[in-house]
C-alpha cells in the first residue's frame, strides 16, 4: 500500500519538477516507478515490439505463504519496505527505513539476452537520526539480470549488488545496506504472524476496482544488530514493520499525494492507515486498520477514516510545507502522530527528483502514549511555476 | 644615451635598405610568413581533429580505472558478474560498440557507419554519464526499450533524423527499424554516435552474449597497477581478455594516425625550409650589394660585433614580422579550414567530428621561435661574411663576388651529404623516419651548399666549350662569362627554387610510385570478375552459409571465394589488425597474395601446422617473420601457427592476416562470411549475374562492384589523401619562385652599371635582355639538373626508407617523368622570365649616369 | 722650401706627436711573388699638422693610409697613433680609437645613399656617443644649411665631397685622412673643397694627411711630403713659382 503512494508523491513531483531537472531524471529507479504506473498510458504510438502481458490484481485470491513471501514476476509493481524505530546503547532514539522494489518493464519478453531488462531492481535506504538533525540516505538500481540484481519467487530473496535481504526458514529476515554514507546490517524476527490488509490482502487503493494491490504487512519485527556511520560501528535493537506489496493497476487520475502511517503499538496491536489527496487536498481514498494481539482484525471504510493536519513544518530547502504532525480518527479513535524530528525530508531532486517526507513519528491513542511509528508524506511539493 | 644612439643609427640603416628594396624585404618576410602559417595551420587543424577525436574517444569509455577486453572484436559476456563482484572492484560497466552499417541504397553514405554503443544506464549513468539518452518527458522508459535508438545531434543531423523517426540499420542482408527515442545528454560536436539498451543491442545486432569491453571503476585506494597484474594473472588461463587502463586507448588512437600527422607536420616544415634559403639568399644578396656601405661603416667605427648585430638585428626583424603575419594567417587558415572542412586533411583518419579550434600558445611560441630561429639562421652566414670582410679593399668597386668566395668551399656541403647518406643507415625511432627525414634535409643543404662550386666548375666548362665553338655569340658568351667568373651570386639565387624543385621531385616521384604500386596491388588482389558484399562495411555485416549457398549456386558462375574479415587485438596499445580468411592455395599462394620476399614452400611447411600469410606491418610491429610460430587468440584454447610469407597491403595500415576459410573455420564457430568474389563464365555479362542475385530474398542487401570500380575508389581515395601534399608541393614552388624573381630584380639593380657600360661598348637593349634571360635560363636549367639528382636521391630515401618505416610498406619505384619534365621547362621559362622582367627596370636608365653611379 | 720648412719645424717642435710611424715595412703577396710596397718608413706628424703625401701610382700612398688608419697591418715596425700602439690592439679596440680619433674623406666621397645628409653627418656622433646636434652646426660650415634633410642622391659631386668632410670633422677627430679627396672633381670644385679642408681642420684644430696626385691639392697643406721606395721625403719644387702663393 505504502508504495503506492508514494508512487504518487513521485508522480506529482516528477510532472511538477519535469522540466528542471530532466537531466538526471531518468536515472533513478524512482521514476522508473512513476513511469512504471502510468505505462498503460503512453505505451500507443510506434511499437516495433511485443509488449508483455502483465497480470490484474483481483479479489479472492488468497495470499499463500511462504509462496507469497517471494516475487511475483507476473504483476508489474512488487515491493519489500521497512520502516522501524532503533535504539543506541546510548538510548537515543534513530528511525531506519529499508526499501528494494521490482519493476517489471515493457521490453519485449522474447529478448533472449541476459541483459533484458524484464525486471528492475530499485533499493533506497535512509537513516534518521535527531542528533544530526536531518536524514541520510542512499539509492540503488539496476537491471534483474546476472546474479547481481534479482528477486526470487518462493520466499523473500532480494539482492542489488551487495545490498540485500533474505528471509530465512524460520521467518527472520537478515538485511545489509552498504550506503554512501552509512551501514546497516539487521536481523528482523518477526513476533507475530503477517498482517493481511484490507480484504484478506486484497488492498483497495481507490474508487475503481482494478485499483488494488495485494497487500500484507509484518508489523512488530524486532531488530537487532549494527549501524556503521563515519566509520564507528554501534550495536541497536529496536522494532520495525515490514510491507510488502505487489500490483499491476495504476492510481487514480485524480490523486497528487498520499499520507500513510504504520504504527507498532505498545500493547502489540498494529496501526495502518492512508488517505489519497486529490489536487485540492481532499480525500481520494482512505483506509485504517488495527490488528489487536489477540489477532482480531478491524478494517475502517474511506467515510470512517479522516486525517487532519496539527503542525506543519516548512522545508527551505524544497520551499515546500508539510504537515509532519497528523491527527487520524479512525470512526471514534483518535491518533496523534508527532514526529521524532521535524526534518526527515528526503530530498533527491540532484540524483532521482523525488522530494517527500518520511519518518519516524511517536503515537498517542485518545492523548495517552500508545507506540511509535512511520509517517510517510508524499505530493507536498510546490507546483514550478513554468 | 648609448642605448638610444645605437638604436637610432641601427633604426636609419634598417629604414634605408628596406625603403629601397621593399620587395626583396617583402618576399623574404612572406616565404617566412607563409612557411610559419603553413606549419602552424596544419599544426593547429591536426591537433584540433586529433583532440577531438581522442576526446571523442575518451569520452566512450568515460571515468573508468580499467578495462577488460579481448584480443577480438567481442568477448564473452560471462566475465561481466565476475568483474562486477570482483574485491575492490566497485563498478562494472559493460559495454557493447558497434559500427553498423546503414543501408546500402543511401548512396551519399556509401560504407558509412553508425558508432553504436549499447550500455547498462543504471551502470553507464556512473561510468560515463554523458552517454545517457534523453527519452521524451512522457516516455522515461525509451532507455530501456527494445526498439529504440538516442542519437547525438551531429548523427541526427547526418543520418537525415528526429525524433520520433524510425531509423534503419543493416545487419547481414537484414535490416533492423529502430525507433529514434531521443538525444543524448551531452555529445561532443560532430560526434556521430548511437546509443540503446545493450540488451536491445545484443539482440537486435545478434550479438547475443557478447560484449565489447567491462570497464571498471575500482574502490577509492585500490592500487591500479597492483590490482591489474592480479586480474590478469587471474584471467590469464583463459587468454581471451586483456587488461588495459583507458589511456591505452588514447594511446591507440594516437598511434593510428602518428605516422599520418608527423609526416604532414614534416611536409609543412618543407615550406619553412624552403623559406630559410630565401631568407639566406636575400641577405646574401643584400649584403653583396651593400659590401661598399658596411665597409665604410667598417672604416667609420663600427665594431665586428656591431656589424654582425646590425645584420642578424635585420634578419631577426624580417623573421619576427614574417612569423606574427605566418601565426596569424595561420590560425586564419586553421579556423577557416575546420569551419569548412572539418579537421580530416586528407588522411582519412579523423571523419565526421568537428573539431573546435584552440589558440594554442605554446604551439604559436614553438612556431614563432622557429620562423625567427630559420631566418637568424638564414642571416647567420651573410653576418658572418659582412663582419668578417676587411674593410680596406671591401671599399674599392668590382669585388661583389670574392665576398662569397667562402662559399665555393665545397667540404661542408660534401659532409652534410656524407652525413645525410650515413643518416639513411640508421633504424627508425619511436616508429617514426627521424633520420629519414634529417637524412633528406642533410642531402637537400648539402646540395644547395654545392651548388656555388658546381655551378662555377659546370659554367666554366661550358664557357670553355662555348669559347671555342664560336664566335658571332656575345651574348651568350657575356652571360656564360658571368655565370663562370662569378657564380656565386648566381648560385645563391637559386637557393630556393633548388629546395623547392629538389623537394618536389621528390615527392611527385614518391607518390607516383605510391600510385602505381597501389595500381598494380589493386590488379593484384582483384582478380575475380564481380564482388560481392553486404552493408557495405561496419561490425554487423556478413552472409550466413544458406545465403552463401544461394549466391553460388547462382547460374553463371565458374568460381566463387567467399571472405570472412574481422578485427583482432594483439596489444591494446596498438589499433586492431584484420584477420581475413578466404580460400588460398596452399601450394601457389602467391596467386591469390601479392606476396614480397620469401616465403616458405608448402613442403618445408610443419606437418600440422596451421599457415597464415601476414601483410609487411606484421612483420615491422609484430616480428611476424616468415617461418616463425605465433599464437593467435581466435579459438579457445589459442592455437599456434606458422608464419608462411608476407604480402603488401596498401589497404591497412596496421597490420593484417590472411588464413584458410577452412581453417578458420574449422577453429572458430564463425559461419559467417563477408564478401564473395565471383568469377564469371565465358560469355556471361555481370550484369546477368547481379540480376539473378538480386532475385534472392536477400538480393537488396547485396552490394556488387565490378574491380574497376572499387580501383576508381580506391584511387580516388588515394589522391583525395595526397591533396594536401600538393598543395603543400604547389607553394614551397611558388615561394622559390618569389626568391628567383625577388633575387635577380635584385642583382639586376645592382648591376645597373654593368649593364651601362655594356650600352656604352655597343650592346642593344635587346641584346642585355636576351643575356639576362639565358642567364636566368641557364641558372635554372642547372637547378633543376641538380634537383632532378637530388630530388631522385631524396624520392629513394622517401620510397625506400620513409614509408616503410612510416607506414610499414614498401613500393616500387616508378619516375613521373613526363609530368616533372614539364615542370622544370616551365620553371625554365619562369625564371628566363622572371630574370628578363627584372632586368627591363635597370636597363632603362640613363647608360651613361649608370657608369658613375658608384653604389 | 727648405726654410719655410725649418721655421715651421721650430714652431711646432713643442706639440705632442699625433702619429708615430717607426720602420713601416709592408709587402703583398699576390700570385706568389712578395711585391715589397713600404721599407723601413719612419715619419712622426705633429697635433696641427696638416701635410700632403705625394707619389707615383703604386708606390704605396693608400697602403700607408690604411695602414694609419688600423685597417691594415704592417709587416714590419710600429705605428703609434696618440703615443698608442695601433699593433697592441685587437680588431675591436683599433676600431674604437679609429671611430674616435680618425676621420676620412675618400676620392668617391661614399655618403650612404638611403640616409639624408644630417643623418650621414651624425653617422660619427652615433658611434661616439655623441649628440646628433652637432650634425646641424657642421652642415652650415660647410656651406650647406637647410639641407640636411635632402637625400644624396640630388647631390653634385662637390657638394657629396662637402658632406664627406663634414663627417669627417664632426666628432672632432684628432686625425683627418684624405685620400685623392678630389680626384672625382672638376678643378673649380676641387679648388673650393680643398680651401674648405684646410679651413675646417684648422678650425677643429685637427692634424691631416692628404694623400694626392695633384701639385694643386698638395699646396693647401702645410707642408708636402712624396712617398718613394726609400721613404717619406720632403718635396723639393723644381720652381718654388709651382707652389700656389696664396696659401702662404
Amino acid at each position: 500500500m505504502r508504495a503506492v503512494k508514494r508512487n504518487a508523491g513521485y508522480f506529482a513531483c516528477s510532472c511538477k519538477q519535469g522540466g528542471r531537472h530532466a537531466g538526471f531524471k531518468w536515472l533513478s529507479g524512482t521514476a522508473f516507478l512513476v513511469a512504471a504506473l502510468f505505462l498503460a498510458f503512453f505505451t500507443a504510438g510506434y511499437v516495433l515490439a511485443e509488449r508483455p502481458q502483465l497480470s490484474p490484481v483481483v479479489r479472492n485470491v488468497p495470499l499463500v505463504f511462504p509462496r507469497d513471501f517471494g516475487a511475483h514476476p507476473g504483476f508489474r509493481n512488487e515491493w519489500w519496505y521497512v520502516t522501524g524505530w532503533l535504539e543506541t546503547p546510548e538510548k537515543e532514539p534513530l528511525g531506519f527505513q529499508i526499501t528494494f522494489f521490482r519493476v517489471a518493464t515493457e521490453h519485449d519478453r522474447a529478448n533472449p539476452s541476459r541483459f533484458a531488462p524484464r525486471d528492475l531492481i530499485i533499493a533506497h535506504a535512509a537513516l534518521s537520526d535527531p542528533a544530526a538533525g536531518k536524514l541520510l540516505h542512499d539509492q540503488k538500481s539496476a537491471r534483474d539480470g546476472f546474479g547481481l540484481a534479482y528477486t526470487t519467487e518462493g520466499n523473500t530473496n532480494v539482492k542489488l549488488d551487495d545490498w540485500f535481504m533474505l528471509r530465512e526458514e524460520n521467518g527472520r529476515y537478515q538485511t545489509r545496506i552498504k550506503a554512501d554514507n552509512f551501514q546497516l546490517d539487521f536481523s528482523l524476527t518477526p513476533a507475530q504472524s503477517p498482517m493481511l490488509q484490507d480484504l484478506n490482502g486484497f488492498s483497495r487503493k481507490g474508487p475503481q476496482p482494478e485499483q488494488a494491490s495485494y497487500y500484507y504487512s509484518e508489523p512488530h519485527l524486532r531488530v537487532s544488530g549494527k549501524v556503521t556511520r563515519d566509520g564507528e560501528e554501534i550495536a541497536v535493537k529496536g522494532i520495525a514493520w515490514l510491507d510488502h506489496e505487489w500490483s499491476t493497476a495504476y492510481l487514480d487520475p485524480k490523486a497528487v499525494g498520499w499520507d500513510w502511517v504504520g504504527a507498532n503499538l505498545d500493547d502489540g496491536s498494529a496501526l495502518m492507515a492512508f488517505q489519497i489527496r486529490g489536487k485540492d487536498g481532499s480525500k481520494v481514498w482512505a483506509y485504517a486498520g488495527i490488528r489487536e494481539p489477540s489477532g482480531q482484525f478491524t478494517r475502517f471504510e474511506p467515510d470512517q477514516v479522516s486525517f487532519e493536519p496539527q503542525r506543519t513544518w516548512h522545508s527551505t530547502r524544497t520551499n515546500t510545507t508539510y504537515p509532519v504532525q497528523i491527527q487520524i480518527q479512525t470512526s471514534t479513535t483518535v491518533w496523534v502522530l508527532t514526529p521524532l524530528m521535524d526534518d526527515q525530508e528526503l530530498d533527491s531532486r540532484q540524483s532521482t527528483g523525488a522530494v517527500y517526507w518520511e519518518g519516524a513519528v511517536t503515537v498517542t491513542r485518545d492523548g495517552k502514549p500508545a507506540g511509535r511509528g512511520y509517517l510517510e508524506l508524499t505530493g507536498y511539493v510546490e507546483p514550478l511555476s513554468l | 644615451m648609448r642605448w638610444r644612439n645605437k638604436a637610432m643609427l641601427a633604426r636609419w640603416l634598417l629604414s634605408g635598405e628596406w625603403q629601397a628594396h621593399k620587395v626583396q624585404s617583402g618576399v623574404a618576410v612572406l616565404a617566412i610568413a607563409i612557411g610559419v602559417a603553413l606549419g602552424f595551420a596544419i599544426h593547429l587543424i591536426n591537433t584540433a581533429a586529433f583532440n577531438e577525436f581522442s576526446a571523442a574517444a575518451h569520452s566512450l569509455s568515460g571515468e573508468s580505472d580499467l578495462e577488460v577486453r579481448g584480443p577480438q572484436a567481442t568477448i564473452d559476456e560471462s566475465i561481466y558478474p565476475l568483474l562486477a563482484e570482483h574485491e575492490d572492484v566497485e563498478l562494472a560497466n559493460p559495454v557493447l560498440e558497434l559500427d553498423v552499417a546503414l543501408p546500402t541504397h543511401s548512396k551519399e553514405r556509401k560504407d558509412a557507419t553508425l558508432k553504436i554503443l549499447g550500455l547498462d544506464i543504471f551502470r553507464a549513468s556512473v561510468m560515463a554519464p554523458d552517454l545517457i539518452g534523453i527519452p521524451a518527458e512522457d516516455k522515461l522508459f525509451d532507455v530501456l526499450a527494445d526498439d529504440a535508438i538516442f542519437l547525438s545531434p551531429a548523427a541526427m543531423e547526418w543520418l537525415g533524423v528526429k525524433q520520433g523517426d524510425i531509423l534503419n540499420l543493416s545487419v547481414g542482408t537484414q535490416t533492423v527499424a529502430l525507433r529514434v527515442a531521443g538525444g543524448l545528454r551531452r555529445a561532443r560536436a560532430g560526434q556521430r554516435i548511437g546509443v540503446m539498451d545493450i540488451a536491445t543491442a545484443q539482440w537486435r545486432f545478434h550479438r547475443l552474449g557478447q560484449l565489447s569491453r567491462v570497464e571498471l571503476k575500482l574502490l577509492p585506494g585500490t592500487d591500479k597497477a597492483a590490482f591489474k597484474a592480479e586480474l590478469e594473472q587471474e584471467l590469464e588461463p583463459q587468454s581471451q581478455y586483456l587488461v588495459a587502463e583507458p589511456t591505452t586507448r588514447e594511446t591507440r588512437v594516437a598511434n593510428m594516425s602518428r605516422a599520418y600527422r608527423v609526416n604532414l607536420n614534416v611536409l609543412a616544415m618543407v615550406a619553412l625550409f624552403t623559406g630559410t634559403f630565401l631568407v639566406f639568399s636575400t641577405q646574401a644578396l643584400s649584403i653583396v650589394r651593400r659590401r661598399h656601405q658596411f665597409a665604410l661603416l667598417r672604416v667609420l667605427g663600427f665594431t665586428r660585433k656591431q656589424m654582425l648585430g646590425q645584420v642578424l638585428w635585420e634578419g631577426a626583424i624580417l623573421g619576427f614580422v614574417g612569423s606574427v603575419l605566418g601565426l596569424a594567417l595561420g590560425y586564419a587558415t586553421a579556423t577557416s579550414a575546420l569551419h569548412y572542412f572539418g579537421g580530416d586533411l586528407g588522411g582519412g583518419f579523423f571523419p565526421g567530428i568537428k573539431p573546435v579550434m584552440h589558440f594554442d600558445p605554446a604551439a604559436a611560441i614553438v612556431f614563432f621561435i622557429l620562423g625567427v630561429g630559420i631566418t637568424l639562421l638564414g642571416s647567420a652566414a651573410p653576418a658572418w661574411e659582412a663582419a668578417r670582410a676587411l674593410p680596406a679593399p671591401a671599399l674599392k668597386s668590382g669585388s661583389e663576388d670574392t665576398a662569397l668566395a667562402r662559399l665555393e668551399n665545397p667540404w661542408p656541403g660534401l659532409l652534410f651529404l656524407a652525413s645525410g647518406i650515413l643518416f639513411t643507415r640508421l633504424p627508425p625511432i619511436f616508429d617514426l623516419p627521424i633520420f629519414g627525414y634529417l637524412a633528406v634535409a642533410q642531402l637537400l643543404t648539402g646540395g644547395i651548399i654545392l651548388m656555388p662550386p658546381l655551378s662555377a666548375l659546370i659554367f666554366t666548362a661550358v664557357f670553355r666549350m662555348v669559347q671555342h665553338a664560336s664566335h658571332a655569340r656575345p651574348v651568350l658568351t657575356t652571360a656564360l662569362a658571368r655565370l663562370a667568373n662569378a657564380p656565386n651570386q648566381a648560385a645563391i639565387a637559386l637557393g630556393g627554387i633548388l629546395a623547392s624543385f629538389t623537394l618536389m621531385v621528390a615527392m611527385a616521384i614518391m607518390v607516383t610510385s605510391f600510385r602505381v604500386s597501389v595500381d598494380d596491388w589493386l590488379r593484384h588482389i582483384l582478380p575475380a570478375d564481380l564482388y560481392v558484399e553486404t552493408a557495405a562495411s561496419g561490425d554487423t555485416r556478413g552472409l550466413i552459409p544458406d545465403e552463401m549457398k544461394a549466391l553460388a549456386e547462382t547460374p553463371g558462375l565458374v568460381r566463387v571465394d567467399f571472405f570472412r574479415s574481422s578485427k583482432l587485438m594483439l596489444d591494446p596499445s596498438r589499433p586492431n589488425i584484420t584477420l581475413i580468411a578466404r580460400p588460398i592455395d596452399i601450394s601457389e599462394p602467391g596467386n591469390t597474395l601479392p606476396l614480397t620476399g620469401e616465403s616458405i614452400p608448402v613442403a618445408q611447411l610443419p606437418k600440422g601446422a596451421i599457415p597464415i600469410w601476414v601483410s609487411e606491418p606484421m612483420v615491422d610491429l609484430y616480428g611476424y617473420t616468415p617461418g616463425k610460430h605465433v599464437t593467435l587468440p581466435i579459438a579457445m584454447p589459442a592455437r599456434t601457427f606458422i608464419v608462411a610469407g608476407v604480402w603488401r597491403d596498401y589497404g591497412r595500415q596496421f597490420g593484417a592476416i590472411q588464413m584458410r576459410l577452412a581453417d578458420y573455420q574449422a577453429l572458430t564457430d564463425d559461419l559467417l562470411v563477408n564478401d564473395a568474389a565471383l568469377w564469371l563464365e565465358q560469355g556471361v555479362a555481370p550484369e546477368q549475374v547481379i540480376e539473378s542475385m538480386r532475385q534472392l530474398p536477400f538480393g537488396n542487401a547485396l552490394e556488387f562492384s565490378d574491380p574497376g570500380q572499387i580501383r576508381a575508389l580506391s584511387l580516388n581515395i588515394f589522391d583525395r589523401s595526397f591533396a594536401v601534399t600538393y598543395l603543400l608541393e604547389g607553394v614551397a614552388i611558388i615561394i622559390g619562385l618569389l626568391g628567383v624573381a625577388a633575387s635577380f630584380s635584385a642583382q639586376a639593380l645592382a648591376r645597373i652599371k654593368e649593364f651601362g657600360m655594356l650600352r656604352h661598348v655597343g650592346m642593344t637593349r635587346r641584346q642585355i635582355l636576351g643575356m639576362l634571360a639565358i642567364e636566368g635560363g641557364l641558372l635554372t636549367a642547372l637547378g633543376v639538373l641538380l634537383g632532378f639528382v637530388l630530388g631522385g636521391c631524396i624520392s629513394l630515401i622517401l620510397v625506400f626508407i620513409v614509408n616503410p618505416q612510416s607506414f610499414h610498406w614498401t613500393m616500387q619505384l616508378s619516375l613521373p617523368w613526363r609530368s616533372l619534365l614539364s615542370v622544370a621547362l616551365m620553371l625554365m621559362f619562369l625564371a628566363a622570365f622572371t630574370a628578363v622582367a627584372s632586368g627591363r627596370h635597370a636597363v632603362s636608365g640613363n647608360a651613361v649616369r649608370a657608369v658613375r653611379e658608384d653604389w | 722650401m727648405g726654410k719655410s720648412s725649418t721655421q715651421r719645424q721650430d714652431a711646432l717642435d713643442l706639440k705632442p706627436a699625433i702619429l708615430e710611424l717607426r720602420h713601416i715595412g709592408k709587402a703583398y703577396s699576390s700570385a706568389g711573388d712578395g711585391r715589397q710596397v713600404l721599407t723601413d718608413l719612419s715619419y712622426t706628424l705633429r697635433a696641427g699638422e696638416y701635410v700632403a703625401i705625394m707619389g707615383e701610382s703604386g708606390v704605396g700612398k693608400s697602403t700607408l693610409l690604411n695602414l694609419i688608419a688600423g685597417l691594415d697591418t704592417p709587416d714590419t715596425g710600429e705605428i703609434l697613433i696618440d703615443n698608442i700602439t695601433l699593433s697592441s690592439l685587437d680588431d675591436d679596440a683599433a676600431t674604437r680609437l679609429r671611430r674616435r680619433e680618425f676621420g676620412f674623406i675618400f676620392q668617391a666621397f661614399h655618403v650612404l645613399p638611403h640616409l639624408t645628409l644630417s643623418q650621414n653627418i651624425a653617422l660619427p656622433l652615433l658611434l661616439n656617443d655623441l649628440p646628433v646636434e652637432g650634425a646641424e652646426h657642421m652642415l652650415d660650415s660647410v656651406g650647406l644649411a637647410g639641407r640636411g634633410h635632402h637625400f644624396p642622391r640630388h647631390l653634385s659631386g662637390g657638394e657629396l665631397q662637402r658632406i664627406a668632410i663634414a663627417r669627417a670633422l664632426v666628432h672632432r677627430p684628432k686625425l683627418i685622412l684624405a685620400d685623392e679627396p678630389t680626384g672625382n672633381l672638376d678643378p673649380d670644385t676641387a679648388h673650393d673643397i680643398l680651401m674648405l679642408m684646410r679651413r675646417e681642420i684648422k678650425a677643429n684644430s685637427a692634424s691631416g694627411i692628404i694623400v694626392t696626385h695633384s701639385h694643386a691639392a698638395a699646396a693647401t697643406a702645410d707642408c708636402v711630403l712624396v712617398l718613394t721606395k726609400d721613404g717619406l721625403h720632403p718635396f723639393v719644387a723644381e720652381k718654388a713659382a709651382d707652389l700656389p702663393k696664396q696659401i702662404k
